[in-house]
């Protein structure tokens, strides 16, 4: 059984074509339930091919990965159900309004019109968007882009929310208000998975964070234990130099 | 089938936002079948060997010029001409309209030619009635032919072997009446050919044709079956662009974490994209019958089934946006799909006989064309515009259209799956 966890991903390792090293190399991760979960890495680490092999996009060569008891090679279209992705890119149609874009999504996920009506409207409310949602999704500004992006991930109630790099190229107060709701919907019992590389915001928000590098965990705790458990350490960024180094790396992952 | 009425809800609103897309897809192809039509319409006449301006100068009051009058003024190939500005031209005028390239063929009939032909014909037979050896000097019958350079030789042969067919008859006739003439001073029983008619074996004619060989179509049945086809395939673009654009978006892969099917996500698309192929199709017919009578082209005639059209125009939509996802599929990035789309089009466009009708190809170019889908659809278009076939005589052209479009539609998802999903 694997229903310790919301998401487990045991022994975990892909291979890109043409390339020498895996990019995941016996990735083993925990994510309890409920919990806000901050993966950290440098370029190239496996961040992104690790989110994209729990949502399915990416098979992987061995080891495997339960999300809510469920595995992903075998239940991945009951998972898509229990799975929120808001992906880097703003992944919405830019020639639709806010609102037919919402609709849309929700009708997909098979939710009922009178419920998705009032989810879009709560959401909009939620996240300051309610007055412009009949709007062109180009016309937003990247503050809006980036909130919408998170709404529609979230437009099903998803049980597990995986969020990558939510707050990228927004303002400041896009990213509190990002940030303050994302505590919000945690609280309500949703597991998110937080990808970021603004370090002070997982040390402020997550209650765990995992370091990834070269393919596997190299750590993991709270941000506290994170912290007092490197000496010379006083906030998580330079924990994170001090595991991952300071060489440069701009491979893909 | 809920959620799959949203992503057709997507699909359509994707493509009505695109209205710089839109018109494209339906501008483009009625200026392509009105200019193509109209551009082509006098190559097809000379195609179809009708039309060729004629000016036929009669003075003869007899038998041969009325015989060929009525020959050539009956002919469904000459438009003929015998006056200019109300007065009856001279041989020079004759020369000179046919020289200027007014009339590609010009005949000068003069005076008393019948009666000439009577007197020279009378003194041969009487000559042989008396036991003359002797043969008396006849008078030269000379009709004057003028002929345009650009002309095409079998105008010129048809016009050549009427005109020698009609005055050897009216010879016939008066050496028949000559010698009845004759024959009734030495008979003591007096004999009559008045009623005997020289049109003993009389040649009746129909077109057999058998499916796949030639038959030439007028510029509205060429063109209008050829540009809607062209415009069809050429949605490939659109389509495959917008596979494209949501993939490098974003947007595809927040669809491929939701509960649809990749299958479902293209079959949406597909979906769209037919009934906008439909509508192109309509609006084309449209064209072709109402708008192109008006700028002076033949209307088109639609055959005698709907049904049967509506079955192959289908078809071949199906064929193109099946070619449209694969192109979506395997192109990297939207410049590659819009090249190779445009030039795959293009090249199916020649090669089918869209550009250059199949007829007029070479042996080997009516070979090759075979491979190309637009020929197919094209050969199917033919068989209802111009053989008034039916249901039946499409099948063998929708099956292999909608084969194609089936086989692009496989490997596309099969493409995806192991190329870019990697899964």
């Amino acid at each position: 059984m694997h229903n310790n966890f919301a998401i487990e991903i045991n022994d975990l390792t892909k291979t890109y074509k043409g390339k020498k090293h895996p990019t995941l190399n016996g990735l083993n991760l925990n994510i309890p339930f409920g919990s806000l979960f901050g993966l950290l890495a440098p370029n190239g680490a496996g961040k992104t091919t690790t989110i994209s092999a729990i949502c399915g996009l990416r098979k992987f060569e061995t080891g495997s990965i339960y999300v809510h008891g469920l595995s992903v090679k075998k239940n991945l279209n009951q998972i898509k159900s229990v799975i929120g992705l808001v992906p880097q890119d703003i992944a919405l149609f830019p020639t639709l309004t806010a609102m037919e874009n919402l609709r849309i999504i929700g009708g997909i996920y098979g939710i009922a019109t009178p419920v998705l009506k009032k989810r879009i409207d709560d959401l909009l409310e939620l996240f300051d968007l309610y007055g412009s949602r009949n709007n062109i999704i180009s016309h937003y500004s990247g503050g809006m882009k980036r909130r919408i992006n998170l709404i529609a991930g979230m437009l099903h109630d998803p049980r597990v929310l995986i969020l990558d790099e939510p707050t990228v190229g927004v303002d400041a107060q896009s990213r509190k208000l990002i940030l303050e709701k994302l505590r919000e919907i945690n609280r309500t019992g949703t597991t998110i998975l937080f990808i970021s590389h603004y370090l002070e915001e997982a040390e402020e928000i997550c209650d765990q964070v995992a370091f990834i590098d070269n393919g596997r965990v190299i750590s993991q705790g709270s941000p506290k234990e994170m912290i007092d458990g490197n000496c010379n350490c006083n906030n998580l960024e330079s924990v994170y130099l001090c595991l991952t180094g300071k060489q440069m790396r701009d491979c893909n992952g | 089938m809920g959620r799959f009425r949203y992503l057709l809800y997507k699909d359509y609103l994707l493509l009505v936002r695109d209205i710089a897309g839109l018109l494209l897809m339906f501008v483009m192809p009625i200026l392509l079948v009105v200019l193509m039509s109209t551009l082509q319409n006098s190559t097809f006449n000379v195609v179809n060997d009708i039309h060729v301006p004629l000016l036929l100068v009669n003075n003869d009051k007899g038998e041969l010029g009325k015989a060929i009058d009525k020959e050539i003024t009956s002919s469904e190939i000459f438009d003929v001409t015998t006056d200019l500005d109300g007065r009856k031209p001279s041989l020079e005028d004759v020369e000179r309209e046919v020289a200027a390239g007014k009339f590609m063929l010009g005949i000068f009939l003069p005076e008393d030619a019948t009666e000439k032909i009577r007197t020279n014909v009378k003194k041969y037979v009487v000559c042989a009635f008396n036991g003359i050896d002797s043969i008396p000097p006849k008078e030269l019958v000379e009709l004057s032919i003028f002929i345009d350079p650009t002309t095409k030789a079998s105008f010129y042969s048809v016009l050549m072997s009427t005109l020698r067919e009609r005055a050897q008859k009216v010879q016939f006739e008066f050496i028949l009446k000559e010698m009845t003439s004759e024959v009734n001073k030495l008979s003591p029983i007096p004999i009559s050919t008045n009623k005997f008619s020289g049109d003993q074996v009389t040649l009746k004619s129909k077109f057999a044709i058998l499916k796949g060989n030639k038959i030439v179509p007028n510029s509205v049945q060429h063109n209008v079956p050829a540009w809607t086809l062209f415009a069809i395939f050429f949605i490939v673009i659109s389509l495959a662009g917008s596979i494209i654009k949501e993939r490098e978006e974003g947007s595809f892969t927040r669809l491929l974490t939701m509960p649809c099917s990749y299958t479902e996500y293209l079959l949406s698309k597909s979906i769209i994209y037919t009934v906008v192929a439909l509508l192109q199709f309509g609006v084309m017919l449209l064209i072709g019958v109402y708008i192109l009578p008006l700028i002076g082209l033949e209307s088109l005639n639609l055959g005698s089934s709907i049904p049967a059209l509506f079955t192959l125009a289908l078809s071949s939509a199906v064929a193109a946006i099946g070619f449209g996802v694969c192109i979506g599929n395997i192109s990297g990035t939207y410049q590659q799909s819009s090249v190779f789309g445009s030039i795959s089009v293009v090249m199916m466009a020649a090669v089918g006989g869209v550009w250059v009708p199949i007829f007029l190809m070479s042996e080997t170019m009516q070979f090759i064309s075979r491979l190309s889908p637009m020929n197919w659809g094209l050969s199917g278009f033919y068989d209802l515009f111009l053989r008034n076939e039916g249901f039946m005589a499409i099948m063998p052209e929708c099956l292999a259209l909608i084969a194609f479009g089936t086989i692009c539609f496989i490997f596309a998802i099969i493409y995806n799956n192991k190329h870019r999903l990697d899964l």
